[in-house]
Order: C-alpha cells, then structure tokens, then sequence
C-alpha cells in the first residue's frame, strides 16, 4: 500500500502511514524541517539526505547533510549539516577549476559508499574562503564523494600526493566566467541534481 | 599504545601483508619504508590534521562572503 505525504509535520506523515500499515519512506517522501543559521528553517524531504557514515574529517560525529542551493548565490552549493545547524560548508564541483581532475579511490571509498565504480558519483571539492577571497581555496586531496541513488557519501582522501589541500582556484572560476559570461557556474554543475533549493520565504510558492 | 623497539634494518609486520621498515636514521629524523598492499591508504598524519583545519575553516564561512565572490568574479 503507497501513499503521498502531503502534510508539513513528519510526525503526521508517520502517524498515518502507521494506522494504514504502510511505508512512510513513499515517493515525495516525508518531509523534514532543518534548522540552519545561514538560511533559518529549510524544509527538505527523507531522501535529500547524504549519509556520512564516518562524518566528515573533524566533524566525525556528524552523520547526515544535505546539499542546498542558495538561489541568491551564482557559484556555490552549501553542504549543510541536518543536525548541527551552524555547520555548512560550501562546496563546488572539481569540474569548474580543475580540468584533468582525476580521482583514484582506494577500495575501502568504494567499500564504504557502497559502489564498485565512480559512474553514479558525483564529487564536491570543500571550498575554504580567507579575508581574501582572491585566495580562495578548494580542498582537491580529498573530495566530498557522493553515491547519487543510495545517497551515501563520504570525505575520501586520495593517495595521489600532487593534490593540495588547499588549491587556489579565483583566478580559475574568473576565467570561466570570462569564458562564459551568459551561463552562471552554478548552473554548469551536474552535482546540483541533488540539491534543495531554499525557497525564498517572501514569495509564495508556486501552486500553492 | 602498543610500542617496540627496532634497529635499522628491522622491521615489524602489520596484519600478513604490511611490513615497514626502520631504513635511515640521521639525528633526530628516522626514514620508514613502507610495504603494504596498493588499496592501504597511508598518509603522514598532517595530511589529516591539515584537512582537519580546512574543513573547520570552511565550516566558519558565512553565506554574505560567498554571493559576494560572484560579483567579484564579473569582469
């Protein structure tokens, strides 16, 4: 037996799928408020969670983010904690300022995220931005790599030691920018299939 | 801490198939050669506390610095 979930209140979701003996986990999925310091409440479905079953390296006791897109924001995405609201980092795909980005996974990554190969996974490089945003950085030694329909993800150190930590990457998005002046980056990565976007709370949903 | 003593040339054995081995020591550095299996990540551990610091730095990044960037990046 399926049914929708149309109400807010996840506990309304479980409470009817209960007394109709159903699964709650049905297509639209139950929906989930989190509570975040950067973009106040965001409401977002079971399924948009990316499970980090080891959490991410310093966060270790953080298990489960979610990708936002911030729709005020042309570059990044936000990988934003579900439990910790003041945790979000942002994020953006290798793709963008790194061209010959190749990663080798050892075979405890790909034990861990569940997948025999990289063609369901996407990857996010966590970005760290000083006073200075002209240096900029984006962490390709180890990248945020997501499995796209089992939804688990894992921050994956790589044994190549050419990557850096902390690779400069202004001066590459401004010549992409250059490049491509019409198409904003954000809308050139593929990763953002699995994002929430974060309603704008001024405006009235459509359709409703 | 499981700890043991070893002389240049000896090694010890991890598991059945990682070896390492005290191959230099010069003062107060000691150089270690490493056999292990190709799927072992093996990385100074520096590597991890300095992704450690990045992603703690990252996590301290407001939403306002990174709209910002974009008008930045417009020739």
């Amino acid at each position: 037996m399926r049914f929708r979930c149309t109400e807010n209140s996840p506990d309304f979701c479980l409470a009817v799928s209960v007394l109709l003996g159903c699964d709650p986990f049905v297509e639209g999925g139950l929906h989930v408020v989190i509570q975040t310091t950067r973009f106040g409440q965001v409401e977002i479905q079971d399924q948009d969670i990316l499970l980090f079953s080891e959490g991410i390296l310093g966060f270790a006791e953080l298990h489960k983010f979610v990708l936002l897109d911030d729709p005020t924001d042309d570059i990044f995405a936000w990988l934003q904690s579900c439990d910790e609201p003041a945790i979000a980092f942002p994020v953006l795909e290798p793709e963008l300022f790194a061209e010959n980005y190749k990663v080798t996974l050892a075979k405890t990554d790909y034990e861990a995220l569940k997948m025999t190969d990289l063609s369901k996974a996407r990857l996010l490089c966590i970005v760290t931005i000083p006073d200075d945003p002209t240096q900029m950085t984006a962490n390709l030694k180890a990248p945020v790599v997501i499995n796209i329909p089992d939804r688990k993800a894992r921050q994956c150190v790589l044994q190549d030691n050419h990557l850096a930590i902390r690779e400069p990457i202004f001066a590459k998005l401004q010549q992409r920018v250059v490049q491509n002046p019409t198409q904003s980056i954000k809308s050139q990565s593929a990763a953002l299939e699995v994002a929430v976007r974060i309603q704008n709370k001024n405006q009235p949903e459509a359709g409703l | 801490m499981l700890v043991l003593t070893r002389k240049l040339g000896e090694s010890i054995a991890i598991d059945d198939h990682i070896k390492i081995r005290v191959v230099q020591i010069k003062g107060k550095q000691v150089r270690l050669g490493i056999e292990a299996p190709k799927e072992t990540k093996i990385h100074r551990e520096e590597v991890y506390l300095a992704i450690q610091d990045t992603n703690k730095e990252s996590a301290a990044t407001g939403p306002e610095k990174t709209r910002n960037i974009s008008k930045m990046l417009k020739p």
